[in-house]
Parts: C-alpha cells; sequence; structure tokens
C-alpha cells in the first residue's frame, strides 16, 4: 500500500485499516452456507420416511458428489439394504452372505446387468456410470427386489421418521426433487428456489396420489415356487 | 444314483447345489372308516386303526445348478405307509432359466413336477402353510395329477416396470397321466397330504379290499396338455385359471393290465388375496370330467369340487379355517362311483424359528359314498373327524 504523492494524515490510516479488515475477513471469517430443508408428505399429509431427496444445481457453485464405493448384501433370500443412492460413476458391492445362491440382475435401462452370486466366492464389484433408477431382481428368488438411485445431484439424502431432511449448500438457484420407489405420481414432483448466504428455505413437498402396497412381511421366501 | 453323481460332479467344479432335509412326526386321533391309503373308502389319511404316532413325511429336496441358467430339480419323500417304493420322488425335472430381459421373464421345465394350480400348496415340497391336509381340490391334484412333459411359462413383469400387476402365460404337454380319472371315479375326493410318488401307487400295496391304483402311466400314446393364464396386482391378489385335457383315448386299453385310459378334462381357477395386516383368504374352484368307454359302453364322471380358506398370520403363529365341498356324479348304471360332501378344517401353526414347525389340525369330513354300501357292504354316509399334531425340523441351506 503506497501512500499517494500527496498523502495526508487522514488517507494513509484508511487504507491501512482496508487491508488489515480485508485480510481478516478472508482468514477468519467464512462465507456464510445456506440451508436448504425438506419435508415430504404422503398423500394422507402424514411425513414419509425413507423418501429419496435431490438438490440439483441450476447455478451455483456446487459440484456432483464424489464416486462412492457402496456395499449391498443379500442376506435371508433379500437386500440389504434395499435402496441406495449413490453419485453417478460410484460402485456397489454385492457380498452375497446369504446361505444360498443368488443371481442378481437388473433391465433398467440406467444400468443392465447380470451378476451370479456363489456362497464363498466374491465377485468384483459393479460399477454405475448412467443417472437414473436401477431395479435389481433375483433370477433364482422372485420375490426379491432393490433399488439403487444412481444421481448426479451434489447434495442429497432420505427422510427420516419425522419425513425431514436438510443440508448446507452454498447460496445459489436449485431445483429439489423427491422419489420415492412405491410413489405413483404422475408428474415429477419438484420445486425451483434461489437462495442466498445465510438463508434457511424450508420446502414442504406434499404427493398427490397414495403409495402402492408395500410388500407383506412375514412372506416365506421359500414359498410359491409353484 | 443320478444326484449322487451331480452332487459329485458340482463339488469338483465348485457349482452351487441347496438342499433341505426335513423329518415331519405326527400324533394323530382318528375315528375315520378304514383309509383309501390302506384299500378302504375313508376321506382321511389316517383312519380309526391307525390313531397314534406316525411319520408324516420324511423329506430330501435338492437343487443343483449346473451352470447358470439350468439347474436340477430332486424331491423325494418318505410316507411312513406301505408303497412300493420305500422312498420315491414326487418331482424330478430340469429348469431352465434365464435372466430376465425387458421386463419379460420365461421358464422352461422338463421332467417331472406340479403344475401351476394350487394357490394353497405354496411351501416348499409342494406343502400348504396354512394347514396339513389339502383342500380336496388340491388332493385329488396331488394324488393323480403330475407334468411328466414339459411346461413354458412367460411372465410380464409390470410391477418392476412402473406398473401395478403381472401377468403370466404357463402351457404344458405332458405323458404318463392316463390313469388320471381312476381315483376320481372308483373313490371320490378326499382330504390328505399324501402326494403320489413317481413310481409309486394310491394305495399301500398289500390294502385291501381296493386294489392300489396306478396312476402315472402311458396307454394310449397321446399327450395331454394344459394351458394357464395368471395376474397379480402387487404380491396382495393372485387370479389363477387352468384347463386341463389329458386327451386320453378311453378306446385305448393296456394290455398286461387290462387297465383302460382315463380321458380326463377339467377347468379350474382361484383368487388369493392377501392384506399387509396378515390376513389370506384363498378360494379355488374346479369342474370336469373323466371317461372311459370299456366295450364301448360310453361311462362318464362329472367332477366338481371348492373350497373357501381364510388364514390370519400373528407373528409366528398362524391360525387357518376351511371349507370344502365337493362331488362326483356317478357315470355307471347302477349309481355306483358316486360322491358327494363336505369339510370343515381348522388348523394353528407355530414357527418359532427356520426349523422347527408345530401344527395342530382338526379335520371333519361329512361324506356320502355309494361304492361304500355296493362295494364294502358299509353304511354310505360317514362323519369322519381327525386330530393331528404335527412336529417337523427342517435341515439345510433351502431351509434357510
Amino acid at each position: 500500500m503506497r501512500p499517494s504523492a500527496r498523502s495526508g494524515l487522514l488517507e494513509f490510516p484508511a487504507y491501512a485499516l482496508a487491508a488489515v479488515l480485508c485480510s481478516s475477513l478472508l482468514s477468519a471469517v467464512p462465507v456464510r452456507a445456506a440451508t436448504i430443508a425438506v419435508t415430504v408428505q404422503a398423500a394422507d399429509g402424514q411425513p414419509l420416511p425413507g423418501a429419496v431427496v435431490s438438490v440439483h444445481t441450476l447455478a451455483s457453485a456446487a459440484r456432483s458428489g464424489v464416486p462412492v464405493q457402496a456395499v449391498m448384501d443379500q442376506v435371508n433370500r433379500a437386500f440389504q439394504p434395499d435402496l441406495l443412492v449413490v453419485p453417478v460413476g460410484s460402485t456397489v458391492e454385492f457380498p452375497n452372505s446369504d446361505s444360498v445362491s443368488h443371481q442378481i440382475y437388473s433391465f433398467s435401462p440406467a444400468k443392465r446387468f447380470q451378476l451370479p452370486l456363489y456362497r464363498g466366492k466374491p465377485y468384483p464389484p459393479v460399477r454405475f456410470d448412467q443417472v437414473g433408477v436401477v431395479t435389481l431382481g433375483c433370477n433364482i428368488h422372485d420375490s426379491m427386489l432393490a433399488y439403487v438411485v444412481v444421481t448426479d445431484a451434489p447434495y442429497f439424502g432420505r427422510t427420516d421418521a419425522t419425513g425431514s431432511w436438510s443440508s448446507e449448500v452454498p447460496k445459489g438457484t436449485y431445483k429439489v426433487t423427491v422419489w420415492h420407489p412405491r410413489m405413483q405420481e404422475i408428474a415429477e414432483v419438484e420445486r425451483e428456489l434461489s437462495i442466498g448466504e445465510g438463508d434457511r428455505a424450508s420446502l414442504t413437498l406434499h404427493l398427490d396420489k397414495p403409495l402402492q402396497p408395500a410388500s407383506i412381511e412375514g412372506a416365506h421366501h421359500s414359498w410359491d415356487a409353484y | 444314483m443320478l444326484w449322487l453323481v451331480l452332487v459329485g460332479l458340482s463339488a469338483s467344479t465348485a457349482q452351487a447345489a441347496d438342499w433341505e432335509l426335513d423329518l415331519d412326526a405326527r400324533l394323530v386321533s382318528s375315528d375315520g372308516r378304514q383309509s383309501f391309503t390302506d384299500g378302504g373308502l375313508g376321506t382321511l389319511r389316517y383312519d380309526q386303526g391307525q390313531s397314534g404316532v406316525r411319520l408324516g413325511r420324511a423329506r430330501f429336496a435338492l437343487s443343483q445348478s449346473l451352470g447358470e441358467v439350468w439347474s436340477l430339480r430332486l424331491d423325494a419323500s418318505s410316507w411312513g405307509d406301505r408303497d412300493r417304493n420305500p422312498i420315491d420322488l414326487t418331482e424330478a425335472y430340469l429348469l431352465f432359466r434365464p435372466y430376465p430381459r425387458a421386463g419379460y421373464r420365461f421358464r422352461l421345465k422338463a421332467g417331472a413336477f406340479h403344475s401351476p394350480i394350487s394357490l394353497e400348496n405354496r411351501a416348499a415340497g409342494w406343502e400348504s402353510p396354512y394347514t396339513l391336509s389339502y383342500s380336496a381340490i388340491n388332493t385329488w391334484l396331488g394324488e393323480e395329477l403330475r407334468t411328466l412333459g414339459v411346461e413354458g411359462q412367460l411372465d410380464w413383469l409390470g410391477t418392476r416396470t412402473g406398473h401395478r400387476f403381472d401377468v403370466g402365460l404357463t402351457g404344458g404337454v405332458f405323458g404318463w397321466n392316463d390313469g388320471a380319472g381312476t381315483v376320481i371315479a372308483n373313490r371320490g375326493f378326499a382330504l390328505d397330504d399324501r402326494q403320489t410318488t413317481l413310481l409309486g401307487r394310491v394305495g399301500a400295496t398289500d390294502s385291501g379290499p381296493l386294489a392300489p391304483i396306478e396312476v402315472f402311466r402311458e396307454i394310449d400314446g397321446r399327450p395331454g396338455y394344459y394351458a394357464g393364464l395368471e395376474a397379480k396386482y402387487f404380491d396382495r391378489l393372485v387370479v389363477r385359471f387352468m384347463h386341463y385335457d389329458n386327451r386320453g383315448d378311453p378306446d385305448a386299453l393296456d394290455n398286461p393290465s387290462a387297465e383302460f385310459a382315463w380321458e380326463t378334462r377339467f377347468n379350474a381357477a382361484g383368487v388369493r388375496a392377501e392384506s399387509g395386516s396378515g390376513w389370506t383368504a384363498i378360494v379355488q374352484w374346479l369342474e370336469g370330467e373323466t371317461y372311459i368307454e370299456p366295450g364301448g359302453e360310453d361311462l362318464e364322471w362329472p367332477f366338481d369340487a371348492r373350497f373357501a380358506l381364510l388364514s390370519k398370520q400373528m407373528g409366528n403363529q398362524r391360525l387357518s379355517i376351511r371349507y370344502d365341498s365337493f362331488r362326483v356324479r356317478s357315470g355307471s348304471p347302477d349309481g355306483s362311483d358316486a360322491e358327494e360332501g363336505h369339510a370343515w378344517t381348522a388348523a394353528y401353526v407355530y414357527e418359532p424359528d427356520a426349523h422347527w414347525r408345530f401344527t395342530l389340525e382338526w379335520l371333519r369330513v361329512d361324506s356320502d359314498v355309494t361304492n361304500r354300501a355296493l362295494e364294502l357292504g358299509e353304511a354310505r354316509f360317514a362323519r369322519e373327524t381327525q386330530l393331528q399334531l404335527a412336529v417337523r425340523y427342517a435341515l439345510g441351506s433351502l431351509a434357510r
């Protein structure tokens, strides 16, 4: 900070003060992150747990999620967990801890694959390179069902028991979408919003149509070969 | 012998083999007439003289994969009565199971197996999870029918592609079922859980006065067929329909045994509804006829049966109740071989874990069988009551 040719007593301290303030702001006080809080309600107005909420970037500094290495096991003739949400480019390992063999497959456009899983024989993980919902089944056990949701959204998660999910995001413009494996909505459930630094946006997304019936619990896995 | 070789091969090539071994022991109290299993015309598996501790079923099942999409399925049982073989197969078939594509799933079976008619016999080994004794309809299917041939099934997996329904088509071509209809005409319907084995007979070897009946035989060289349709609403509702015709040539006569081929045809339909709170309701209906033409004489036995079952699951306990009604109309000029009856069944099942199953079943059949008077000199009408306590232990990778 060079003093001007005609620096007076008043100007020099102002520049110095500005420099001190700027440097201290940059080093000690961060930009305040915004928060998006989403509540998802089913058609009957009750909170919907387990819904997948994705926050897509329309205009912001946020980037797509880093690919992860996820695991979906097979236990007691069922997938565990039966829903995974992963960033695009992630891999999913299917270890098969069950007492019997399984043959995982999908004919979903986002990932078509077939993977035989024999007990005690490890298989390489499957890579999910396209955005979309991948429906998984087992060729041996017809009732097995699971989903891998492959997303390019930088922020995503599943609603808790109160139907809520939230995340800190940089300021910007976003599109929030909701998906549930049993939802029967005709149109996408989504909301666009712009959010400024330090703001908190609370959204309630409501499903119009009731969910499809859930799989019956207590159905024996060894049934229905006839 | 064959399965020993295959298991040996599987061990060497590290292919998957899943198996199950079950032992089902019974404590029986019955006031029934002499059982059909013992040469009589009672409608129950166990008669008055057979109360006590019995072997219900000892079963071994194997599922051996042969490559990725082929597998061999074997199901063998011993039933604790004096059949031709102490242990014999109920099913033995090759299964072709390619991976589903574009929302469709195809299955092919070749060998000996049950066709997909029953909505009650859902459990492994074609058992009912609701009761011990099957309904009159499914008892008859388990006794006289088996597909010895080829069956194809094509399913549209709507529920996996965003729709609410799955739809399936089944078609089968078979032989060695020209004896189907013999039991219905000679004895009528019964309620039991005794499936006829591939080399076995209906009725014990030295039983009398009625001789044991051979059902799985090919007499006329003509294959039979069946065609069926199934629609499912998620896992909540199943509707099935099946048309069966064994295309038996009623003129054909098997020379050594002097047995006729029975032409047997029927239509069967059923609905099963299940709720998320543990209720199950099953209704099945069957109507058909069987006929032979001994010496040019045309003898026909129309038969029909139906049942309704209601069941409630409460944790690892289940309570079920079922009503059956059945009828065989006489094909003979003297009015013999007619039967009419109905039955009530109530059962309690307790399954504390994957291995043990305890069942208490009460069964009462009221039946009017003309042959009881004409052939055995007994009263036509019988009220038979049977109480069974079954303890079953299962082990193996298929038993979880």
